[in-house]
């Protein structure tokens, strides 16, 4: 009995060793979105999914698990096996954030083993295409709490708003609770809200059609002729905001594992069908090594620390 | 402007990939419908990364098919078994399963066949005589109109309980605390959740529909007994009352007409989506006939209204995904998903960058409207016969695939739990003469109407009520919220009136 036991052990053993020298080309690697079907996470997945497919020679499959405001799908990814078969995308600073004021995420940002930055967007403010408000300065002296509109209180955008009118010394009050981005920049349309703050290129469409007006983007450089930028305005920390489309995996992967999968996330950033689709959808594609995506996860949490009272 | 794209769009159909596109995406959808828990939403979910290689007219014509056909797959298991075979169906069972009792099924389905078909095209046709408008119509709808279009729902479901008023209420109560559980959509804070994890973002819809109505359905049929049409009528089931059936939509144009309408307007808000159509069409159309008692005892107008209403609202629901990218639906929700994988940006300059894709879709829903209810009919003869199967055999079947259908939507083994837990409530509620609808609607209803509500006081400093008597839409829905509540009472004192008159 004893002997069949070290046998099959042996064998076992053996069968994994000749899984590990094939990776990552024997299983399909499971990909996972933490929200539903149709949302950015997801449409971000689905799309480099076939180029990293391509990259790496294997079969990548999209997974959504979603719920509990998308810890979820980070929870299922930590509990799995590190072999660099099931890997995830995060949505980051939004779990940096409720992490980093104590709530339970169910897993730990910190023990993620991050493979990648695929993407970042920066965002900007726009107000009603027509409105009065010509400046930074005009939303500020309203002479009254300047009215912006966001989907969930715990939403990045949502997030940044409090963080950065505090750092500008504007009051606010934030008008939560609108069904998705597109939502909350007809609210400011509609009149209802005097501004909103969402991603450049999610406001984009809107002011292209003069629906809307940018009256600042929190960047370092000029990201659109004629608006000024918060760091010309006197607030560079501002530029430091940002949304991040994020790959890790289970705590624990091997390097060699982290560096094949980057490779391939690198590839796929550089292939012609994700440039394509990205200059068609204006998606800011940022591509990041392993070591750099730690690093500034790291500096995002310690940003994030320092407003913590502020989010309580 | 856009008829060239039409015409293209039109031409195309006709060439033969697309076609099988079209017919492979009805035959999608008719299946995803009879299934009870399945829906248009999952088979789109599923066909989101199939979809990635193909032309996106093409995406179009297949995403089309199955938005045009699961309505009507699910209105066959409706009338058949009293188990809507999605959502929004669920007003279909009222007098649908009373006329399949009767033996009269095949009547029922040409109905919802010709209604859902007729309303399909009614709604499409609206959609295209709005587009130019639909910027203006998105924008005069804000948290006050939400807000009051909850109010709305909520007093049409109250006095639509006819004699039952309090367990209306009863009913309607308990759905609203089921709507409260959850993560505040304003403060983020979490109430009611008990320490699960799994109720972070509320009681989820669809697992609660489930178990309300197909595990209910089936606990109540398993300890009846028998097969579904009782057995003297089993034998005399005819099949050949189609034609009839498709001739009473015609006959009951009025109907028709109402249920459209109001399916498209429903549709064209986001957030109510084809439960709250289907039913709004299913009570003001009780409310405005003359014999109110002759519903919920097979009358065929009870089926006619909410199947025009549930297939219309697919037109609806377009004029805001493609005028601003916003879902009017769960279905356009995942197409709005389709359309990003295709590099389309939804929003106003969707119709100056990507007429051929939207006239595309226009067309394929259209066809896959009608071609879903003349494949229905045709299949119909063998639909019928599900009637006449033993419940021995239709119980342990319907379960197994709702379940699996429930588990299959999100992977969550607690959606499965759910459902079973909300079967045994539906069952009791059965049992003891409680509306489960009304229980539904409220939790469907009821977040909107929390979430913009606690807006509205917001946006106007408090003072909601002045903020909303100066919207001239907002004016409108008061004035039909009051008329809602006050006119099936003043009817009640006008025949009470009469029949002292009489004698």
């Amino acid at each position: 009995m004893r002997k069949l036991l070290t046998t099959s052990t042996v064998v076992l053993g053996t069968l994994a060793g000749a899984a590990w020298a094939d990776y990552p080309t024997d299983k399909p690697i499971t990909f996972v979105v933490p929200y539903g079907a149709g949302g950015g996470f997801d449409t971000i997945v689905r799309t480099f999914a076939p180029a990293v497919e391509d990259a790496m020679g294997t079969t990548v499959v999209p997974e959504n698990i979603k719920g509990a405001s998308g810890t979820r799908g980070g929870q299922a990814v930590a509990r799995a096996e590190a072999d660099g078969y099931t890997i995830g995308i995060y949505n980051i600073p939004g779990l940096t954030v409720a992490e980093t004021l104590g709530r339970d995420i169910g897993f730990s940002l910190g023990e993620v083993s991050w493979i990648a930055n695929l993407a970042a967007s920066k965002y900007g403010i726009a107000v009603k295409g027509d409105s009065e408000i010509q400046s930074l300065q005009d939303l500020c002296d309203l002479g009254r709490p300047i009215k912006l509109s966001d989907t969930g209180k715990d939403s990045t955008s949502s997030i940044t708003a409090v963080i950065a009118f505090e750092i500008m010394g504007c009051d606010i009050v934030n008008i939560t609770g609108y069904g998705g981005s597109n939502d909350t920049m007809i609210a400011v349309m509609r009149g209802e809200v005097d501004a909103t703050l969402k991603p450049i290129t999610s406001l984009a469409k809107y002011t292209k059609t003069d629906d809307l007006r940018m009256i600042v983007t929190l960047t370092d450089e000029p990201a659109l002729e004629g608006v000024p930028t918060t760091t010309e305005l006197g607030y560079p920390e501002l530029a430091k905001f940002g949304l991040n489309r994020v790959v890790g995996g289970p705590p624990g992967m091997s390097d060699e594992v982290i560096q094949t999968l980057a490779a391939g996330f690198k590839a796929a950033v550089e292939s012609d069908a994700i440039q394509e689709w990205a200059a068609s959808t204006g998606t800011q594609l940022n591509y990041m090594d392993p070591d750099a995506t730690q690093q500034m996860m790291d500096d995002l949490s310690s940003f994030y620390l320092q407003y913590k009272e502020l989010l309580q | 402007m856009g008829f060239g794209a039409l015409v293209d769009a039109i031409v195309q159909v006709g060439s033969g990939g697309s076609f099988l596109y079209l017919l492979a995406g009805i035959l999608l959808g008719l299946c995803f419908g009879v299934i009870p828990g399945l829906g248009g939403t999952t088979a789109l979910a599923l066909l989101i990364p199939v979809t990635f290689g193909m032309d996106s007219l093409d995406a179009m014509y297949l995403a089309g098919g199955v938005m045009g056909a699961t309505s009507f797959g699910g209105s066959i298991t409706a009338i058949l078994l009293n188990t809507p075979g999605t959502a929004p169906n669920a007003a279909t069972t009222f007098d649908g399963y009373p006329l399949a009792q009767q033996g009269k099924a095949g009547y029922a389905i040409g109905a919802a066949a010709c209604a859902s078909s007729m309303g399909g095209l009614i709604g499409l046709f609206t959609l295209v005589l709005f587009i130019p408008l639909a910027k203006e119509i998105v924008l005069s709808f804000g948290p006050a109109e939400f807000f009051l279009l909850t109010i709305l729902g909520l007093t049409a479901i109250a006095v639509s309980v006819r004699g039952k008023l309090l367990r209306g209420l009863i009913a309607g109560g308990v759905g609203l605390m089921f709507a409260f559980v959850g993560s505040d959509a304003i403060t983020g804070e979490l109430r009611y959740t008990g320490g699960i994890d799994y109720l972070w973002d509320g009681i989820p819809l669809v697992p609660t529909l489930t178990g309300m109505f197909a595990i209910s359905q089936m606990l109540e049929l398993a300890l009846k007994g028998g097969s579904v049409a009782s057995t003297e009528q089993a034998g005399k089931v005819k099949i050949s009352g189609v034609g009839r059936g498709v001739l009473a939509v015609f006959k009951h144009w009025t109907v028709l007409l109402r249920g459209s309408v109001i399916g498209t307007i429903i549709g064209a808000i986001p957030g109510l989506g084809g439960t709250v159509a289907s039913f709004l069409a299913y009570s003001s159309t009780v409310q405005t006939d003359k014999d109110p008692s002759s519903y919920g005892k097979g009358n065929i107008r009870g089926v006619i209204a909410p199947e025009s209403a549930n297939n219309a609202k697919d037109g609806g629901s377009l004029i805001p995904t493609v005028a601003f990218g916003i879902p009017g639906s769960a279905e356009t929700a995942l197409f709005l998903g389709i359309l990003v994988l295709h590099g389309i940006d939804p929003g106003p300059s969707i119709l100056l960058y990507n007429e051929r894709e939207i006239y595309g879709l226009i067309v394929a829903i259209t066809a896959a409207a009608l071609g879903a209810s003349l494949l229905g009919l045709l299949l119909s003869r063998f639909l019928v016969l599900i009637t006449r199967i033993d419940v021995g055999i239709v119980v342990p079947v319907v379960i197994g695939v709702s379940l699996t259908g429930v588990y299959v939507l999100d992977g969550r083994m607690a959606d499965v739990l759910l459902t079973v837990m909300m079967g045994l409530i539906g069952y009791l509620m059965i049992r003891f003469d409680y509306p489960r609808l009304t229980l539904v609607i409220a939790l469907v209803l009821g977040e909107t109407a929390e979430k913009s509500f606690h807006q509205v006081q917001l946006i106007s400093d408090g003072q909601a009520l002045g903020f909303m008597l100066a919207r001239p839409v907002s004016i409108i829905l008061m004035v039909a919220t009051v008329l809602t509540f006050f006119l099936p009472i003043a009817r009640k004192m006008l025949a009470a009136r009469k029949a002292e008159v009489t004698e």
